[in-house]
């Protein structure tokens, strides 16, 4: 569904990435391990075409991302949700933030209407982002202050905000880097409900035993490029790559 | 308007403190030329405070040290530029603005925006990259993500906009010099404001008339600063 071919991107003169091709299909969850600082973040916004990366082409469908015109990659890049490293809420209640995904793809005049809807306080909360606070376990938190929330609590909101818009490609950068087992379990059970859901999933993760609980597929990003990438099982049982075995070993030390 | 003033003769000026339409005329000058200089400076001063908070340019930090510098912008300076933009030989003098409300705004504009746009710079450069990237991958267009860092600065942007009223309604020298202090033998009010209005009380030995007046602009200025306070306490307890 979505794939990168031989992409390059370089920040001042440095290399970021280099040379990587990586794909994602419907209902599949790929996760990209490595080391902290390799560039997993940079391959995450590249893919959430944040970034344009100098050389290589992305594939959207049958869409080259950045060959198409500014009103189609808006339209592509709406189907695609993503999960940053830390919460990121907007200073607003719970409903508020996992609403905003669907007002922004609403027309200005809908919006102006909703708008003064709210004033007349005659609209309600849209199924939808009652249904995504549900699968993260917090339906019941739509009216609380996202400022209110415990960290755990407002990355799983950070989950359901990218959810609630229904996309069909998730990009999850460290989701769980700071969460203790609890959330990290709601987290990793939402990624699988996610998956079931027919969404495609990248996940960044520096733990490898996460990759190993979540990801049908696995993608190992050392020194700038992908070595080795393949369903989850060949890679950590039988890594083809040289530096993937030193890395998964815990070898290879950065 | 009621001319009360009909019973008091022209040469000698209403005596307030006994004079309150006198008073009521100067508070309604003050209110409205500050008030109307506040909403075009905050019309212009929020885009060039996201502008400067979010893109990257040429000459950004000349533009930046200019603002900073137009803060302490001495203001009977200001008044001589805009008078002489008004005059007769002045690129304005067609409006035949001297002496007008109309002046006072100009003059007040120009004092106000610097102070709104480098408060409101700081408010709008405080709010988290990772909150505006998160509007963009959410699906927002740029006039998404701006209105997000609106939203999210929105005590900073408030406290900018009324430290830049308190800063207009407070000041003599601009509005003295474009606005002349003139009202009319009725005792109402035309281009004179508090400021003025004391000023000219004072010089004149009717101190009970300016400490009365001074009496109500301190009033008008604590208010703001106490909404100040109260928004930046909101935003911090947020």
């Amino acid at each position: 569904m979505m794939e990168l071919d031989g992409v390059t991107h370089t920040y001042d003169t440095a290399p970021v990435v280099e040379d990587l091709s990586l794909s994602v299909e419907s209902g599949e969850v790929v996760a990209i391990i490595g080391p902290s600082g390799v560039g997993k973040t940079t391959l995450l916004r590249i893919l959430a075409l944040f970034i344009e990366p100098q050389t290589g082409t992305i594939r959207f469908g049958d869409t080259d991302v950045w060959g198409c015109s500014d009103g189609e990659r808006l339209a592509l890049r709406r189907r695609i949700g993503m999960v940053f490293q830390e919460a990121s809420l907007f200073d607003a209640t719970v409903g508020r933030n996992v609403e905003y995904g669907l007002k922004v793809r609403r027309s200005w005049r809908d919006r102006l209407s909703d708008g003064l809807s709210e004033v007349l306080r005659s609209n309600g909360t849209p199924e939808t982002v009652e249904e995504a606070l549900g699968v993260v376990g917090l339906g019941e938190q739509l009216d609380q202050h996202a400022k209110s929330l415990s960290g755990g609590e407002a990355q799983r909101v950070s989950f359901a905000r990218a959810l609630a818009y229904d996309p069909d490609v998730l990009l999850l950068d460290e989701p769980t880097s700071d969460l203790d087992p609890r959330n990290t379990a709601v987290i990793e059970e939402a990624v699988a409900e996610a998956r079931n859901r027919g969404i495609g999933v990248v996940i960044a993760t520096h733990d490898m035993h996460q990759a190993e609980r979540v990801a049908d597929r696995v993608a190992v990003l050392l020194d700038r490029e992908i070595t080795e990438v393949g369903p989850t099982d060949t890679v950590f049982e039988s890594p083809a790559d040289e530096r993937t075995a030193k890395f998964i070993d815990g070898e290879l030390v950065y | 308007m009621t001319v009360i003033a009909g019973a008091v003769p022209i040469v000698s000026l209403p005596a307030f403190p006994f004079e309150p339409q006198y008073v009521w005329s100067i508070i309604d000058v003050s209110l409205y030329v500050s008030g109307l200089a506040i909403v075009f400076s905050t019309a212009v001063s929020l885009p060039v405070a996201l502008l400067l908070g979010f893109t990257e340019f040429r000459g950004k930090q000349f533009l930046q040290a200019i603002i900073n510098t137009g803060m302490g912008f001495p203001s009977v300076v200001v008044g001589l530029l805009v008078l002489f933009a008004v005059s007769n030989q002045g690129p304005l003098g067609g409006l035949d603005l001297v002496f007008t409300r109309e002046a006072m705004i100009m003059s007040q504009f120009v004092l106000a925006t610097p102070a709104i746009t480098a408060i409101s710079l700081a408010a709008v450069s405080g709010v988290e990259e990772n909150v505006r990237d998160a509007a963009h991958v959410l699906g927002g267009t740029r006039v998404d993500v701006a209105l997000v860092t609106i939203k999210e600065a929105r005590y900073g942007i408030a406290t900018a906009i009324l430290a830049g009223f308190g800063r207009a309604i407070s000041e003599v020298g601009s509005v003295l010099i474009v606005g002349g202090n003139i009202a009319s033998a009725d005792g109402v009010s035309k281009t004179r404001t508090l400021t003025t209005a004391i000023q000219l009380e004072a010089r004149q030995g009717r101190y009970e008339t300016a400490m009365v007046l001074g009496g109500i602009l301190l009033v008008i200025v604590l208010l703001i600063n106490a909404v100040v306070v109260r928004l930046g306490e909101g935003g911090v307890m947020q």
